[in-house]
């Protein structure tokens, strides 16, 4: 299959997207009771930290030291500098993860942790974040890590000269002072209650490069990076492999254990399964489009299939602003004329998990009822009925065979309840470009996995955010968008975000269709890997047993 | 000779203009261009619009093309808007393997279409040839995605003799870039022999008609050296010219080959600038692949006259 070359969900991997032209209406600094609840945990959380940064990072398991592994990627590696590429997409920030360093990373349990900065904390209205960066460490061109560092990174994608696609997604940080050597600090335009955790992603925006490097090597930079990471460029030869050998001054003694990585594009996905079975390569990126190949690999002994659930979904929006879509019974009916499971059975041989809201399993939003419209095509043929006029419309999809597959089962589904869709397919930037321009009245779109779903929550609802792609203003969405934002107690939170939930779903606005689930597979001897948080697979702290 | 060169040459002119303007032209008709793909989900209107006015796409296509030519006449290709890397750069660093890989597959078709085709003429009509026609028939039918992966699947796979993916280069490792070429080769070649040999088989079958043949045989020469000596050359001008063409379908046949097979060549160079709108990179691998064809063209052309004296002397 050819067409694995750009498949559609090969999104590009992202921070928060923050929406620049939120304007923050106040905050909630009446509720004297919650502030001390926040100072409390914020305390704790201090403390927490301190004691962990003292542990030594990863000791669960007998390691082993040395070894190759080779890994197959999907797409090519156009390069790190985000000033060229803008994002990072899967493939690049895989390699990112081994070359570079951020900040902070997720543990298992989903917890920032400290990587490049040792310990954190954060002003009372979370506009403002401390970072204690760890002394003593090196780039790999051997000048020194430090708050400059941090600084000069974050503004060069800032500088509105520089004109990058990357600023847009920390429209939020105001600035990075750096105060002393090894003082970090980011103030910004809105509270941000768990950013540690939102820096963990091996994006363009959080990996921490050389000011140096960059700085001396102009258009070269971008395909001859330096970072801090666990690995080093040995040789890149274009479309063929990326060699990464073993960064013996990592700072952190223990790792990494793998002598050398070797990524490999390989862009045809039973190629790709094919070099894995012939020995070839020792881990590949997979998605469930590849049900085949998955479900075969989960009965192999030889292989391993990693699997992680996600937050997020792969979800459409209404353009409420035109017929039929201003009328809820319509949207309703839409909505419950879908049956999830026939779908992920005819797309993905049911590998794909049905969604119910936008937060998905992966999440920590947890709800005991999220307001789900159920699957009752009687009930949709009678919303249809009641709304009177016959219901046509056009659904955009990406010209790609999967675009296509997708559109045609929603539309047989909607056909039973009485609604004559029309496919519109149209190129995957193009999706993009109609749905800002709002020039669609049906889109596709996805809620990426992130470690806290208020940026693409608050940019994808709130009124007047260029991704509040249906149109809909909702005071009370508005304000439950808010709270949330600037609340940090996880259990008020959930509260907010469960109603958020049942809201959308009651308006249904947007809708979900699947949650997303990231795939690796692996040979069994390949021990370590940590949970595919973004669908990045980072191999940094595996080992070959 | 040499005139005939030189008036060829002069046809290469205008025909390089032709194509990359067309090129040019259909790249600036696709939906959404480099701006879109490299603002992606950013892609406001005023963002498009100033990322365009910095890469000049802004400018009509006319113009853009002139540009685009004057800087080919003074040896310029251009940089990727993407990745920053010299257009020429990454075209000489792709080139030998799409070369290789080409050659290959050519020399193996050509090592099976042969002898089948002189077998089933000097047999027309018997049960071999016809076993031999069918065959190539049914190749013919098979597309090469499909012969790809039924290849991996039982020399990489299940008997592991060669790789499945990947290229090693040929100073690294001379027999591990050999294996490295074997299957992306023989799924070209696979595509190609039926077509070199039906069309060698037709016209030996009617050059062994012909009088001068017959009296070979009346003189009593051996078969083996009827066919391979006189029979041979006067029947290769179709499949000179086929192998020719040939070539064009050979250079798409890559574009998919070096995909599954994970080749870093032109093919793949050219895949990639069209979905990332690249069309530095897009622009400057036709112009590479429109001049090699138009020169493998050249050459048949003038094999011709190497093989048919009539066309030497301007018959």
């Amino acid at each position: 299959m050819v067409a694995g070359i750009a498949p559609i969900d090969a999104y590009p991997i992202v921070g928060p997207p923050i929406d620049p032209r939120a304007s923050r209406k106040g905050t909630r600094g009446e509720d004297t009771a919650m502030d001390a609840a926040l100072r409390l945990t914020c305390l704790a959380r201090i403390i927490a930290l301190t004691v962990v940064a003292f542990l030594p990072v990863g000791q669960a398991a007998a390691q082993k030291q040395g070894g190759s592994i080779t890994v197959g990627l999907e797409l090519d590696i156009a390069g790190f500098d985000p000033l060229k590429v803008g994002v990072f997409d899967t493939s690049g920030t895989m390699a990112a993860s081994l070359i570079f360093d951020t900040l902070t990373y997720l543990d298992e349990n989903g917890e920032a942790q400290p990587k490049l900065a040792q310990s954190w904390t954060h002003s009372e209205d979370y506009k403002t974040w401390t970072f204690r960066l760890r002394p003593d460490v090196k780039f790999h061109d051997g000048t020194p890590f430090n708050a400059q560092a941090v600084k000069f990174n974050i503004d060069r994608q800032k500088d509105p000269k520089n004109k990058c696609r990357c600023a847009f997604y920390i429209a939020n940080i105001k600035e990075v002072e750096a105060s002393d050597d090894l003082t970090a600090v980011f103030h910004l335009t809105d509270p941000a209650v768990t950013l540690p955790k939102l820096m963990t992603i091996p994006s363009s925006n959080f990996v921490m490069q050389s000011p140096t490097a960059m700085l001396a090597k102009g258009d070269d930079y971008n395909r001859n990076p330096v970072g801090t990471g666990p690995f080093v460029i040995k040789s890149w030869t274009a479309g063929d492999r990326l060699v990464l050998e073993r960064n013996a001054g990592y700072w952190d003694r223990t790792r990494p254990y793998l002598d050398r990585v070797v990524m490999r594009p390989l862009p045809d996905s039973q190629a790709r399964f094919a070099s894995l079975e012939a020995g070839e390569s020792d881990l590949i990126w997979d998605d469930e489009y590849d049900s085949d190949n998955i479900l075969k690999a989960k009965n192999d002994r030889a292989l391993k299939v990693h699997e992680y659930v996600g937050s997020g979904a792969t979800v459409y929006a209404f353009n409420t602003k035109l017929e039929p879509f201003d009328d809820v019974r319509v949207r309703q009916a839409l909505v419950m004329a879908i049956d999830r499971k026939k779908m992920s059975q005819a797309l993905t041989n049911g590998l794909s998990r049905p969604a119910t809201n936008p937060y998905g399993e992966g999440s920590w939003v947890k709800c005991t009822d999220d307001g789900a419209l159920p699957h009752d095509l009687g009930k949709a043929q009678a919303l249809l009925k009641e709304y009177g006029k016959p219901v046509k419309f056009k659904m955009l999809v990406t010209a790609t065979p999967r675009g296509r597959a997708s559109g045609q089962v929603l539309q047989q589904f909607w056909k039973d309840a009485g609604a004559e869709m029309e496919i519109e397919q149209v190129d995957q930037t193009a999706i993009v470009t109609r749905a800002f321009a709002r020039k669609f009245d049906l889109t596709p779109w996805r809620i990426i996995d992130l470690a806290d779903p208020d940026p693409q929550m608050y940019a994808n609802f709130h009124t007047g955010s260029p991704s509040a792609l249906a149109n809909f203003s909702n005071p009370d969405l508005d304000r439950l968008l808010e709270h949330a934002r600037a609340t940090a107690d996880p259990l008020k939170r959930t509260e907010d975000y469960c109603a958020i939930s049942r809201l959308l779903n009651k308006e249904a606005i947007w809708f979900w269709t699947f949650q997303n689930t990231y795939y690796a597979i692996a040979k069994a001897k390949l021990k370590g890997l940590p949970k595919l948080y973004s669908g990045v697979i980072d191999v940094s702290p595996t080992w070959l047993e | 000779m040499l005139g005939l060169a030189a008036r060829r040459a002069v046809y290469l002119v205008p025909v390089l203009l032709a194509v990359t303007l067309l090129t040019f032209l259909v790249a600036s008709l696709l939906p959404g261009d480099l701006a879109y793909a490299i603002l992606g989900d950013q892609a406001t209107p005023e963002t498009v619009a100033a990322l365009r006015h910095d890469m000049g796409l802004d400018q009509p296509a006319l113009w853009r093309y002139l540009r685009w030519l004057g800087g080919v006449l003074q040896g310029d290709l251009g940089r990727s808007y993407r990745t920053g890397e010299s257009v020429l750069g990454a075209i000489l660093g792709r080139l030998p393997v799409s070369l290789q890989l080409m050659v290959a597959a050519e020399i193996a078709a050509f090592v099976v279409a042969i002898p089948i085709a002189i077998q089933c003429a000097a047999r027309a009509g018997t049960g071999f040839d016809r076993l031999a026609t069918g065959i190539a028939f049914a190749k013919l039918s098979i597309p090469s995605f499909m012969v790809a992966i039924l290849l991996i699947y039982l020399f990489a796979v299940q008997l592991r003799l060669f790789p499945a993916t990947g290229y090693v280069p040929f100073g690294e490792d001379p027999l591990g870039n050999l294996r490295s070429l074997v299957l992306p080769a023989l799924t070209l070649a696979i595509g190609e022999w039926p077509v070199l040999m039906r069309v060698l088989r037709s016209d030996m079958i009617a050059t062994l008609q012909e009088d001068f043949i017959a009296l070979a045989k009346a003189k009593g020469l051996r078969p083996r050296r009827i066919l391979l000596v006189h029979a041979l050359k006067p029947s290769s001008l179709t499949l000179v010219t086929v192998a020719g063409i040939n070539i064009g379908r050979l250079i798409g046949g890559t574009v998919i080959v070096e995909s599954i097979f994970a080749l870093p060549g032109i093919g793949r160079l050219l895949i990639g600038a069209i979905y990332t709108r690249d069309f530095m990179i897009l622009q400057g691998v036709v112009l590479f692949v429109a001049t090699g064809f138009v020169m493998v063209n050249f050459l048949v052309d003038t094999l011709y006259a190497l093989l048919d004296p009539r066309i030497r002397h301007g018959h």
